[in-house]
């Protein structure tokens, strides 16, 4: 294909005589992509692409590529513009000059699947250039070679009857698990180990047993002795149980041997049945013997360890159902969107919520709302700070101070922002504080006189001192990979002696700001933990956005914009992250509506407010332990559209709920959307016979 | 514009707009406005396309005998709880695409690509922080952005390199802290970045996307570097922003941000030649196709300085608003159209202004922080139709 003029076109001279010709031709105009050339588009009907789909080239290797364009005849088509994408974006391609304009060369940026997609420009009603697509094929890119297989060690005793799971991992080259290989397990030993190809063994009788896992030329073996089971008796306690969906069962289960002693490294094997077993399955028992049902009904839970087992029954009823929320005073908001809010007393013994605002429309102001009667909210004031986001806003202990963060300063000096609560109907600003902080400061958190900034430009967390308000100076930074730039810092929140980071892509970071835990101070954070996650919506994210402590556990929730499962709008859940173990946190649980996605939380008194996005208020009775789907296990308790009207919102009629904050009995939030939402809800109680 | 109101049907309050929100509001959400100055309009149209940097969106702009027209808003980025940070556009030569920069990421940022007129996004890029302005090479195959990494660490940082036709980074070539102001020459040979941090000019090989030249910009110590050295040690004063070529090539013209000056420079020995003194904060420079000016946006004190690239004459023209920012000349080299950022919520604006007359035709309201911006094309009416 000769579609392009080639780069070196000109010579510098040639160049030169060209932009002198233009010098004395003032009414040229800048080239144009032509007619023809759109015309011509509109002729290309198929792409012929060399190699032929798919399109496969492994890492760290190339290939070579060309495109010839087609029109219906099968005749090559010429003078055009075209233009392609890979979808997802895991291909790198450059130019190939050598073999012509339509040729290149494409390499594997990350094992996967993705999608070349080749267009054209055509002309559009106005004679505009409009691109077309005319091929898609698809492009597999392959791992790197697998190098080697490696095998876990079980972590059971190898007693005969018993069956557990074992685990390997294809490991490539380059010291990275593979992407697709999966290694087969084998047994050399039939007739003492029976193994699945996934690698479920099952224990026959005394002997060796010699398991292999292999994928391509590589394999692992492993090689244990299978032994008699001292296994006499299982017994699974309380043999029976009466719970709402929702509400995990700790069974006690425990092996033991002729003598009745407990005999604890015996592989033990669960399974729950619907009772009639004809019924729709809605329950799980895990293997720490938590049972948990999302459907009621009966159910039987089997414990097993080789011959042995027990079983006990459990009767399931449904959860009392979500109570209405009532609309208790409204601060709506036609000039701009909405972003966090922060509920409090002043120092005058009234109350208010400072609400910040959003690009959309504005993005200066803090808004400040007296609530003292939330039935009649009152708009007190605003506070200007030259900025185009306020994103945050949080007030200090006392009541005398608080922070609100700065983003697109006019200056780019952004920052924070201190105000003084004197008169907290009226705020004015104390002081600011920009020194490191020039990229904008997403979110902060007041812990006593330090304030922790999220700053957007380093992804660090920044440590203020704020002992004096009127002269607040820079302290230090906390980074979870200082020196390397691929992070995202996104919110920050502290509680007893921890602070609590949303660090995006690198999960949920716990540092020890006071809590003993590992000498860390308010000033010299230690890191304490750590957790990460993927989930899938489309693709695969991390985005951990925000995290509150409640209790054991930590309520972390995900932000997902963009996504091919995104249909309506973003998607995200919350994240429930069992810290009884604070240096080893565990996923436990989970609340998702499916239909949208989460933005802030809050908890308090057994009950976690979620602000949904597009689905508005969520409440969501989080008493007892914590396991599996919260929300397809009814313990949704209430929920409210905070969309507002043509008269009351910036954006009528959408809900987008950003940030819940209960405050004496009530539950204020803010929409991005519309503003203030004051909402009283009544969980709904136990019925008593 | 729907009406305001202090009470509702609900309960509670609401705000209400000031009123020069509210004209600017509408002034913004009706397609097709003419501006207020029309007295100059001229006898053919002009195009522009201006980035708004805290709005997310891209402004499609015509200038023609119904005066100043923003004909379309195009929404950029993907995270509209966020500021994505609609930075730097550039429209390719043959004017069938155009570029915009999403200079925030998580936590890098992409260049999408897409169709002039239509304006249907076509691709998208991946490559450094906080990534700014962008050439593209005359044949549209290569296209520059310097990952100006404004509020990162002050470390070294990046042009990348992309194959336009794709979407592709090439290459990351690491140049200075906080690169800006990339421009290519009209010969497609060499690519010319300031270096705010470094205070540096650097000059990358088209061919071979690597480094070629520095020069040190430091006011009284400008001389060559080795194309191997390290970025300067000690602040930057200069604080170069903006690279602009003359249109033989022959110069180049810097921005020195930090020094209130333009300089000349002469692109064979990379030589200072000439200094001409300006206002606060030179910040985006363009050189007139006919050779006779140099334009520089003045970002410290909301004006722009016409330079005469002969006499060195100034001559001032106060811009629509305050922080005045980015520049670019018709092809005829009738008018420079100028954006500027404003503050806070105040809408960010775009002044036409004639440069044989140095006097400010037109202007209207964009959206927020009004920055990035680039030519399309210019039309000739045809009288008669």
């Amino acid at each position: 294909m000769k579609i392009h003029v080639t780069r070196r076109l000109l010579s510098l001279s040639a160049a030169a005589a060209a932009l002198m010709a233009t010098a004395a031709q003032p009414a040229l105009l800048r080239a144009q992509g032509t007619a023809a050339e759109l015309e011509a588009g509109s002729r290309v009907e198929t792409v012929k692409v060399t190699p032929g789909a798919p399109l496969r080239v492994g890492m760290g290797d190339t290939l070579a590529v060309s495109l010839d364009f087609l029109d219906d005849q099968g005749s090559e088509v010429r003078g055009f513009r075209w233009g392609f994408q890979f979808s997802p974006p895991i291909v790198g391609a450059r130019p190939d000059r050598a073999r012509g304009q339509g040729a290149f060369e494409i390499w594997g940026m990350k094992p996967g699947r993705s999608s070349l997609q080749i267009g054209v420009l055509i002309t559009d009603d106005e004679g505009n250039p409009s691109p077309e697509l005319v091929e898609q094929i698809d492009v597999m890119i392959e791992d790197w070679p697998v190098a080697k297989v490696e095998i876990e060690e079980p972590g059971f005793e190898a007693y005969a009857g018993t069956s557990f799971e074992l685990a390997a991992r294809a490991v490539t080259t380059h010291e990275t698990i593979h992407a697709t290989a999966r290694p087969l397990w084998h047994s050399e030993t039939p007739a003492v180990a029976a193994v699945t190809s996934t690698g479920v063994v099952t224990l026959l009788g005394p002997g060796t047993a010699r398991l292999t896992a292999g994928v391509g030329g590589a394999s692992d073996e492993i090689t244990f002795e299978v032994i008699e089971n001292p296994v006499a008796e299982v017994r699974v306690a309380p043999a029976t149980g009466s719970v709402r969906t929702g509400d995990v069962i700790r069974f006690e289960i425990t092996a033991l041997d002729a003598d009745g002693r407990p005999v604890s490294d015996a592989a033990l094997s669960y399974s729950v049945q619907a009772i009639p077993s004809a019924a729709t399955p809605g329950a799980t028992i895990y293997d720490d013997g938590a049972f948990v049902a999302e459907l009621p009904g009966s159910y039987r839970v089997f414990a097993s360890a080789g011959a042995a087992s027990a079983s006990a029954v459990v009767e399931v009823a449904a959860r009392p159902k979500p109570t209405p929320v009532e609309l208790m005073g409204r601060g709506g908001n036609l000039a701009s969107a909405s972003s966090d809010l922060w509920v409090f007393t002043g120092v005058d013994g009234r109350d208010y919520a400072y609400l910040g605002t959003m690009p959309s429309g504005g993005g200066e102001r803090l808004y400040v709302w007296d609530v003292t009667d939330p039935t009649d909210v009152v708009l007190s004031d605003s506070v200007a700070i030259d900025a185009r986001r306020v994103n945050d806003v949080k007030v200090s202990d006392d009541a005398t101070w608080a922070v609100v963060t700065r983003e697109q300063n006019s200056a780019r000096g952004n920052g924070i922002v201190v105000l003084d609560l004197s008169d907290p109907g009226h705020p004015t600003v104390l002081s600011e504080l920009t020194e490191n902080l020039t990229a904008g400061v997403h979110n902060v958190w007041i812990n006593g006189d330090v304030v922790y900034a999220v700053n957007d430009g380093t992804n660090a967390l920044h440590i203020l001192d704020l002992s004096d308000p009127a002269n607040p100076a820079h302290l230090g930074i906390w980074d979870v990979r200082p020196g390397e730039e691929d992070k995202t810092l996104h919110d920050v929140w502290a509680q007893d002696g921890l602070a609590y980071l949303s660090y995006w892509d690198d999960g949920l970071v716990i540092l020890d700001i006071g809590a003993g835990i590992k000498g860390g101070t308010p000033t010299e954070p230690q890191f304490v933990s750590q957790i990460k996650y993927r989930v899938d919506h489309g693709e695969e994210y991390g985005n951990t956005h925000t995290a509150f402590r409640y209790g054991d556990y930590v309520f972390v929730g995900d932000e997902i914009f963009g996504c091919s499962a995104c249909i309506n709008g973003p998607r995200g859940y919350i994240h429930v992250i069992d810290v009884s173990d604070i240096e080893n946190p565990v996923d436990v649980a989970k609340y998702e509506v499916p239909e949208a996605g989460a933005h802030n939380v809050w908890a308090e008194d057994d009950i976690l407010y979620v602000a949904y996005y597009q689905s508005g208020l969520r409440i969501v009775d989080i008493s007892g332990e914590l396991r599996g789907d919260l929300y397809r296990q009814g313990r949704e308790i209430g929920s409210y559209h905070t969309a507002g009207d043509e008269e009351d919102a910036y954006k009528p009629n959408q809900a987008f709920a950003w940030g819940p904050h209960p405050f004496k009995g009530n539950i204020f939030v803010s929409d991005n959307n519309s503003g203030l939402w004051v909402l009283h809800h009544e969980p709904p109680r136990a019925l008593v016979p | 514009m729907r009406p305001t109101c202090k009470t509702g049907s609900r309960p509670g309050a609401m705000i209400a707009f000031a009123a020069v929100v509210a004209v600017a509001a509408v002034a913004l959400l009706m397609p097709g406005r003419a501006a207020m100055a029309q007295a100059q309009n001229p006898e053919a149209n002009y195009w522009v396309y201006v980035a708004n940097e805290a709005s997310d969106a891209v402004s499609r702009v015509r200038f023609g005998p119904d005066g100043l027209v923003v004909e379309r808003e195009i929404e950029v980025g993907i995270r509209p709880a966020d500021i994505d940070g609609a930075h730097g556009v550039t429209v390719s030569p043959d004017g069938l695409y155009w570029y915009v920069s999403v200079a925030h990421g998580t936590p890098f940022g992409q260049v999408w690509k897409y169709t002039a007129g239509s304006d249907q996004l076509v691709g998208k890029a991946a490559v450094g922080m906080f990534p700014a302005t962008m050439a593209v090479t005359p044949d549209g195959l290569s296209l520059f952005v310097v990952n100006f990494n404004l509020h990162g660490n002050p470390v070294p940082s990046s042009v990348s390199a992309i194959f336009a036709t794709g979407m592709q980074e090439l290459a990351k070539i690491e140049t200075c802290v906080k690169p800006h102001g990339s421009t290519i020459n009209r010969a497609g040979t060499l690519h010319y970045s300031g270096c705010v941090g470094s205070d540096q000019i650097v000059e990358i090989s088209v061919d071979d996307l690597a480094v070629t030249r520095r020069l040190l910009m430091t006011p009284g110590e400008e001389r060559l570097l080795a194309s191997s050295a390290e970025p300067s040690e000690g602040a930057a004063r200069c604080k170069p922003t903006w690279v602009a070529v003359a249109p033989d090539d022959r110069q180049l013209y810097v921005a020195c941000n930090g020094n209130q000056e333009v300089l000349e420079i002469d692109a064979a020995d990379l030589r200072v030649s000439r200094r001409f003194p300006t206002g606060k904060g030179p910040y985006n420079l363009a050189v007139s196709p006919d050779g006779k000016y140099v334009v520089a946006t003045l970002k410290g004190q909301g004006s722009v300085a016409i330079i005469d690239r002969f006499s060195g004459e100034e001559r001032r023209v106060d811009s629509s608003q305050a922080v005045t920012h980015g520049i670019v000349i018709s092809p005829d080299s009738r008018y420079a159209f100028v954006s500027n950022e404003a503050i806070g919520s105040t809408l960010g604006t775009i002044d036409v202004i004639d440069l044989e007359r140095a006097e400010r035709v037109a202007s209207t309201p964009l959206a927020l922080q009004s920055g990035g911006i680039a030519f399309w094309k210019m039309e000739p009416i045809t009288k008669g139709t």
